[in-house]
């Protein structure tokens, strides 16, 4: 029961931890940046515009789960 | 015979779950197909594709239910002593980024050493990193802070100069490029920060591999590979000079283990994710085959007491990120005193 509410908590607030916040880049070009994304529960790597997602609290960011964002789409999340 | 059927049967699942991933890929984001290799500047030049990264991904989310609160004695055996160097270390390492193979291992022998107060879990699987965490949340010690992290050591996400520690317990070897991840590793590093690895080398699986060359030559009238290509204990050293790691360290264990059949090895094999993952696999093995390497492997290693043992190298790395603080060599020419002299002061006789 513990556990669970620790899980939904992780998820409400979805801020991944201290720690990766701040050592996390993009895979693809480690010199870049990611933001996280509340409202989509993701990883956004502007420069390149892909995504990242967040499953469970565990961001993941191996190159093949990304999702290339589209131009207006992009635009949107910027806002 | 139903049991080796029901093996290939999962496997054959397993097969066509990448199928589908790479349909997927189309629209989502794909390693395939030249990114990086148009303008982008990458580190490797050389993009010779060996593994298939993708099913070992797969294998390793089989891996972590497979080994679900199990523990391994020869993952434990390789992780205890990977761990001890940290003890042989004067330095504490606040921050340690834990790389993939087995993660599980790793966290549960850490035990305080190495004084690591921010503790970073990465593997390419997302299942294993869950079981990973779950293991974490079940157990009474909750001292290191621990975060959870889904990437891929050949595009490690972790900005450089931020941790003070990597250690990689039977994962590297499963990299395309094992110099560019290990290159990553050191920028990922801070100056003075060290890098621990534990790979298996060349020898391992000697057995296997000669019981499925024979068997293949017999059944097939051909061989194909079923074993990956693994590194030897003399590309190490060099694997640690090219990252340009400093201080470089390389020692070799062998461990032999024993089962009961040639199938219980291919059982645990499974359990630690280490099945064959080439980009150039036969992807269908032969049922009589199957059965006759492990007839193979069977009589020709055989002990007295019917066990058959496995033989695993494995490859301990060590190297530090260059800090002023390493001892440097001279600069050629630059020493003022003759050896011949030293020779006649302390070694008269030779």
């Amino acid at each position: 029961m513990v556990r669970l509410s620790r899980v939904l908590l992780k998820e409400a607030g979805l801020a991944i931890d201290k720690t990766l916040s701040e050592i996390l880049v993009c895979p693809l070009q480690t010199t870049l940046e990611v933001r996280v994304c509340e409202k989509t529960k993701s990883l956004v790597s502007d420069t390149i515009g892909v995504s990242f997602p967040i499953k469970d609290g565990i961001p993941c960011l191996v190159p093949k789960d990304g999702i290339i964002l589209d131009e207006d789409g992009d635009a949107s999340k910027a806002s | 015979m139903r049991r080796i059927n029901s093996l290939y049967g999962r496997i054959g699942l397993l097969k066509r779950k990448p199928e589908k991933t790479t349909f997927l890929a189309s629209l989502s984001f794909s390693t395939d197909g030249g990114y990086g290799g148009g303008g982008e500047s990458q580190q490797n030049s050389s993009r010779v594709k060996i593994f298939d990264r993708d099913l070992k991904r797969v294998h390793r989310d089989r891996a972590a239910w497979l080994s679900r609160n199990k523990n391994d004695t020869f993952v434990d055996a390789v992780a205890e002593n990977l761990l001890d160097r940290l003890e042989d270390c004067k330095k504490n390492f606040p921050s340690a980024l834990c790389l993939g193979g087995s993660l599980g291992a790793v966290q549960r022998l850490l035990r305080g050493r190495g004084g690591i107060e921010k503790l970073i879990m990465m593997d390419t699987s997302h299942d294993m990193i869950k079981s990973c965490r779950d293991a974490q949340e079940d157990s009474v010690d909750n001292s290191i802070e621990t975060s959870y992290l889904v990437g891929d050591e050949e595009f490690l996400p972790i900005k450089e100069n931020s941790v003070d520690l990597i250690i990689s317990s039977l994962g590297l070897h499963w990299t395309n490029d094992l110099p560019g991840s290990m290159i990553q590793c050191k920028l990922a590093l801070k100056p003075d920060g060290l890098f621990l690895a534990a790979i298996l080398g060349g020898e391992t699986l000697k057995e296997l591999r000669i019981a499925c060359t024979l068997a293949h030559m017999e059944r097939e009238g051909g061989i194909s590979p079923r074993l990956s290509p693994l590194a030897q204990v003399r590309d190490a050293g060099n694997l640690l000079t090219r990252a340009g790691f400093s201080l470089p360290g390389v020692d070799v264990d062998e461990y032999v283990v024993k089962y009961k059949s040639a199938l219980d090895l291919i059982e645990h094999l499974r359990a630690m994710g280490e099945t064959n993952g080439l980009l150039q696999r036969n992807k269908i093995l032969n049922r009589e085959t199957a059965l006759a390497t492990a007839a193979i492997y069977d009589s020709m290693f055989a002990t007295e007491d019917g066990t058959i043992p496995a033989t695993f190298q494995v490859i301990y790395m060590t190297g530090w990120r260059e800090h002023s603080s390493h001892p440097q060599a001279k600069r050629r020419g630059s020493a003022t005193v003759s050896f011949t002299d030293i020779q006649k002061q302390f070694g008269g006789q030779s």
